[in-house]
């Protein structure tokens, strides 16, 4: 008797668990297909509670589901930028998550504000986008001048006005927002001559030249205009308090761009096309960009993005992806990246292990050289890199990138004698041997002055092709007999360990292609300007000093002549290679581009002669490529 | 005793558990001695290579041939050209190339390919077709041209003064080799993994880490639990009051959230095996110590323990001929338990990167959390995550077998 109850108990209960879990899934997939739901939430009757419950959310998010959904041939579906609910839509804000609209990098996101210029890193040319024509710099590099399109206009229908552009940056400063507080070092104020004449004054030095005139330049492309009105209305209704400014969320901005906030909440952002886009002037794009809607669904994770990918919800997704190859060679998804073969995407990045130069065994160059003379670069770029990276043989190290505009300004014949092979731990081991620097008691660790040579690489948890890279710097160190462990914290902590210089080697990502680059790339290596901040976002990160490269890098920016400016990189680049304060672990693409073409198609691919570069379509002169979309089924 | 084992060795479950449990060691104990390579050492230069054979190619372009009356062309065309490949073909054909639908027979890979290579232009205009389809022509045409070239492959040597050419081999379609000559292959049972390291070789490796961590982790946890369970059930009163507060604070704070929190205080690089299996097991005792507590409380009144008791035997000697022999059958049942959930325990910190270092040692949990990251279950990568789950079940399924069949013949009540 006990036993059939306990059968037909088990039976019971086994119907139980299948109907409820029949139930979840139904009511987890009602978030995107609203027709589901009713079904789903009657399965789910046969458990009270859990029914309940999952009709209510089923019922709610059907109702916001039918309020924002959008039209899937008038949007383009985004993936692998942004991560959480938007907080807020501020350009000067320190802590704005919001991807979409805010990115004010080299070549900063544009499909809400507007810069004046776009960068395109296919050719590193400049484009003008509020502005209109290049920039000029009077005779001494002191005074830059920058036309204004007359056609521009905000979103209110007013004038995009230089006043707008002294404003915003009169702003960025007063209210010593991060923009601000790097720029006021090089641009001593922006005037406007007329409404659509600009005039950046660079700050000079003692001999009364312009401190970096690099960096002058570099704010064009990368800094969003503002409109004054707005920005007087935000400080307005927040009392002139610059905390308060800088935390506003700006949900009723005015701004330039031809898309304008549509909604956003805890499952995605949606962006919708200003259909009185000034843009639309035959001065600039002639015509609106072609999908009504951007939309990006904020998913759990990279692998949730993938699939999505996969199944053709998102047409354009910056996410690195494992052998993203498979996807049109063995399953043929109609999926592509720039390249058709590898590296696949355009690179422009150099992911750089950085030591920390004031510890102990770190600050001898033998200890740093045979460390970065172990690691199989190879291998790193197979298998963590997945090949999505040009190896070492093809772009030696240097301070350039695998861009060939940049490897031209450097000598890479004067380098051959510092290269090192990939994964040489013969070479390595006999570096340390002739050192001196040996294991002496016998535990498979060599020591200097009697201290075990360990040490933690690190860098943020979840970051799988760093993690992974660095996995194969330790599995370096176990071959040369320095131990490396590995130790991926999570974001914040590693921010504030890299950024003190609480670390023995960490890791971080050089400046990709830009309009002040190689040069900002060698600050970043180099710069004994950066090694005594207290809080360091900027590069050399180990604190390494040297007079030499300090010179060059002060030289660089006030010259012109291209012979001397591809000697002084060499020098800078030899100086890297022989001190080895970083090594770059691998070249990365400054944004990860790989477009499904289930409704949109023609999108830039490298072969097609436009030269719009891949930067997703949104970023810098990247955003050409909207305007060129078309419906597949059309 | 030996009445008893040959009890336990009597029941099925026992037994079938005992076996799979025995197989896996014993494989642990003599893979390693066949195969001696480094089970973290990256032989793939690349993610997740399939399992199979790999053999040298270039031994294999250099080898004498065999020739062998094989219509080669029309095999490779065959094996090259899928039927999707075929009505792509067609289509394109159709569309683009202007030839007549009457002209074309999609069953027919030979003519296919030659009115393919007769019309094909990748530089024509082709208005409606998506950059990826395009690309995919491309291929396609690429592998057609492959496999009707009827010259067969050249091999040149490189004059290392002037860079010129010799060619020195020519490798026809009907040359083959025998796969037995090649001495420079190395095969891949079960694939390799994200940084290419033979999975077999590291889910053995694994599994010997995995069993370490579970043996001390259990060991460690029914000991602490043992001990505390007697000294609650045999005195009582107060220590045993304090006892089971402890006992029970540890029981309502979820041991896995204890788990965590300590293996991320202790940080990465001291977290090797030994110290995983320390935290798990001194994390997972209180289940049992409040088992054993009970037993000993039913025991303690019995007349054997008074008697002992009345003739002065002191307490260590009570709990150790009077109630620890009653109990010992529960005890090796309840390890067995810790030892599973240790395994588990393990396989779980790991997935969340919280176990041991990935260059140091390799476990069932770490190979999971790689091959996670490196989204080996989107890519169809089965290898590198599939056996690992199967080991797992395997492992705690012949330990839970065995508990079960040692219940049946120790537990009266379960008896037939």
């Amino acid at each position: 008797m006990k036993r059939r109850t306990e059968k037909l108990m088990s039976i019971l209960m086994i119907s139980a668990i299948t109907v409820s879990m029949m139930a979840g899934c139904g009511s987890s997939t009602s978030g995107t297909t609203a027709s589901s739901s009713d079904s789903a939430a009657s399965t789910a009757g046969a458990s009270e509670t859990a029914a309940s419950t999952d009709s209510a959310s089923a019922a709610a998010s059907t109702d916001t589901a039918d309020a924002d959904s959008t039209p899937r041939n008038e949007t383009l579906y985004f993936a692998g930028q942004q991560w959480g609910t938007v907080n807020d839509y501020n350009p000067m804000s320190a802590n704005s998550n919001n991807a979409m609209v805010i990115n004010q990098t080299d070549y900063a996101r544009v499909l809400v504000y507007e810069t004046l210029y776009m960068f395109n890193p296919l050719d590193g040319s400049m484009k003008g986008l509020l502005a209109t024509g290049d920039p000029e710099w009077n005779a001494d590099k002191t005074e830059m001048t920058v036309k204004l399109n007359p056609d521009a206009k905000w979103s209110d229908g007013t004038q995009v006005t230089a006043d707008d552009v002294k404003y915003t940056f009169d702003s960025h400063v007063k209210y010593q927002s991060s923009t601000g507080t790097d720029y006021s070092n090089y641009i001593d104020s922006v005037e406007a001559k007329d409404a659509t004449t600009v005039v950046f004054k660079a700050k000079l030095d003692d001999k009364g030249k312009a401190v970096n005139p690099l960096k002058v330049s570099d704010y064009l492309p990368k800094v969003y205009v503002m409109q004054k009105a707005y920005l007087q209305t935000v400080e307005k209704r927040n009392n002139n308090d610059a905390d308060k400014i800088k935390q506003d969320p700006m949900k009723d901005l005015v701004a330039s761009g031809p898309y304008k906030p549509y909604v956003d909440n805890d499952q995605k952002i949606v962006l919708q096309r200003d259909d009185n886009y000034w843009g639309q002037a035959s001065s600039m794009w002639g015509k609106l960009p072609v999908p009504k809607y951007i939309a990006h669904v904020i998913y759990k994770d990279n692998a949730a993005g993938q699939v999505a990918l996969q199944q053709g919800e998102v047409d354009v997704c910056q996410e690195f992806l494992t052998d993203v190859q498979d996807m049109w060679e063995k399953d043929n998804l109609p999926i592509s990246t720039w390249l058709d073969d590898a590296p696949y995407g355009l690179c422009t990045l150099m992911p750089t292990a950085f030591f920390n130069t004031k510890k102990a065994g770190l600050d001898n160059v033998t200890v740093r050289k045979a460390i970065a003379m172990a690691v199989d670069y190879d291998q790193i770029i197979a298998s963590a890199m997945s090949g999505q990276s040009p190896t070492f043989d093809k772009y030696p190290r240097s301070i350039m990138g695998p861009l060939d505009s940049e490897q031209a300004l450097v000598d890479q014949s004067a380098l051959k004698d510092l290269q090192w092979k990939s994964g040489d731990v013969e070479g390595a081991k006999k570096l340390l041997d002739d050192a001196g620097i040996k294991d002496t008691d016998g535990d498979g660790i060599r020591e200097i002055d009697g201290k075990n040579l360990s040490y933690k690489a690190e860098c943020p948890n979840g970051w799988s092709d760093w993690n992974a890279a660095l996995e194969i710097v330790a599995a370096a160190g176990k071959n040369i007999g320095i131990d490396i462990t590995t130790y991926f914290p999570e974001a914040s902590t590693y921010y504030d360990d890299m950024t003190t210089g609480n670390f023995d080697i960490c890791m971080w990502s050089s400046p990709g292609a830009s309009v002040s680059n190689p040069w900002s790339r060698a600050m970043f290596f180099l710069s004994s300007k950066y090694a005594d901040l207290k809080v360091n976002w900027s590069g050399n990160f180990g604190g390494y000093k040297n007079a030499d490269a300090e010179k060059l890098l002060e030289a660089i920016p006030n010259e012109t002549d291209q012979a001397k400016l591809k000697e002084d990189y060499t020098d800078l680049s030899k100086i890297l290679l022989t001190d080895v304060p970083c090594f770059a672990l691998m070249y990365r693409p400054g944004e990860f581009y790989t477009v499904n073409e289930s409704v949109w198609t023609n999108y830039p691919q490298s072969d097609d002669g436009r030269n719009i570069p891949p930067m997703d379509c949104t970023d810098g002169y990247g955003i050409a490529a909207l305007y060129d979309l078309q419906l597949v089924n059309q | 005793m030996k009445n008893t084992i040959k009890q336990v060795f009597h029941s099925g479950k026992f037994l079938v558990g005992f076996i799979i449990f025995f197989i896996i060691f014993l494989t642990c104990i003599f893979y390693p001695l066949i195969v001696r390579t480094d089970p973290l050492a990256m032989v793939g230069n690349g993610n997740f290579f399939a399992p199979g054979t790999y053999i040298s190619q270039e031994e294999a372009a250099t080898e004498e041939p065999y020739s062998l009356n094989v219509d080669a062309s029309s095999a490779k065309l065959q094996a090259a050209l899928s039927v999707d490949d075929l009505s792509a073909m067609q289509q394109w054909l159709i569309k683009y190339g202007g030839v007549k639908e009457s002209d074309i027979d999609v069953t027919d890979a030979q003519k296919m390919a030659e009115l393919w290579q007769a019309h094909y232009d990748s530089t024509v205009a082709q208005p409606g077709l998506i950059a990826a389809k395009k690309k995919y022509y491309v291929r396609l045409d690429k592998k057609i041209t492959a496999a009707l070239k009827d010259s067969g492959v050249i091999i040149a040597d490189k004059d290392a003064d002037t860079g010129a050419l010799t060619e020195s081999k020519t490798i026809k379609e009907t040359d083959f080799i025998n796969t037995g000559d090649i001495s420079n292959k190395r095969t891949f049972i079960l694939g390799t993994d994200n940084f290419g390291r033979d999975v077999l070789t590291e889910l053995i490796s694994a599994t010997v880490s995995s069993l370490k961590i579970g043996f001390i982790a259990g060991l460690i946890a029914t000991a602490i639990g043992l001990f505390l369970g007697l000294l609650a059930g045999y005195l009582g009163g107060f220590p045993d009051n304090l006892i089971m507060f402890i006992t029970n604070l540890f029981t309502v704070i979820p041991s896995f959230v204890i788990l965590i929190l300590i293996s991320y205080s202790v940080g990465n690089s001291a977290r090797g095996i030994m110290m995983v299996a320390l935290i798990i097991g001194l994390t997972s005792w209180p289940w049992t110590t409040r088992s054993v507590r009970s037993q000993v409380i039913s025991l303690r009144n019995r007349d054997h323990v008074n008697l002992s008791k009345l003739s002065g035997h002191s307490m260590m000697r009570i709990i150790f001929t009077d109630i620890l022999p009653y109990i010992a059958s529960y005890v090796v049942m309840a390890m067995i338990l810790q030892i599973s959930s240790g395994i588990l325990s393990e396989a779980q910190l790991s997935m969340i990167g919280l176990g041991p270092a990935t260059t140091k040692t390799a476990t069932l949990g770490l190979m999971m959390n790689w091959a996670m990251q490196y989204s080996a279950h989107l890519n169809g990568s089965w290898w590198a995550y599939f056996p690992v789950v199967i080991m797992i079940a395997l492992i705690s399924f012949s330990l839970n077998l065995m508990n079960t069949g040692l219940d049946q013949v120790f537990n009266p009540q379960l008896r037939d």
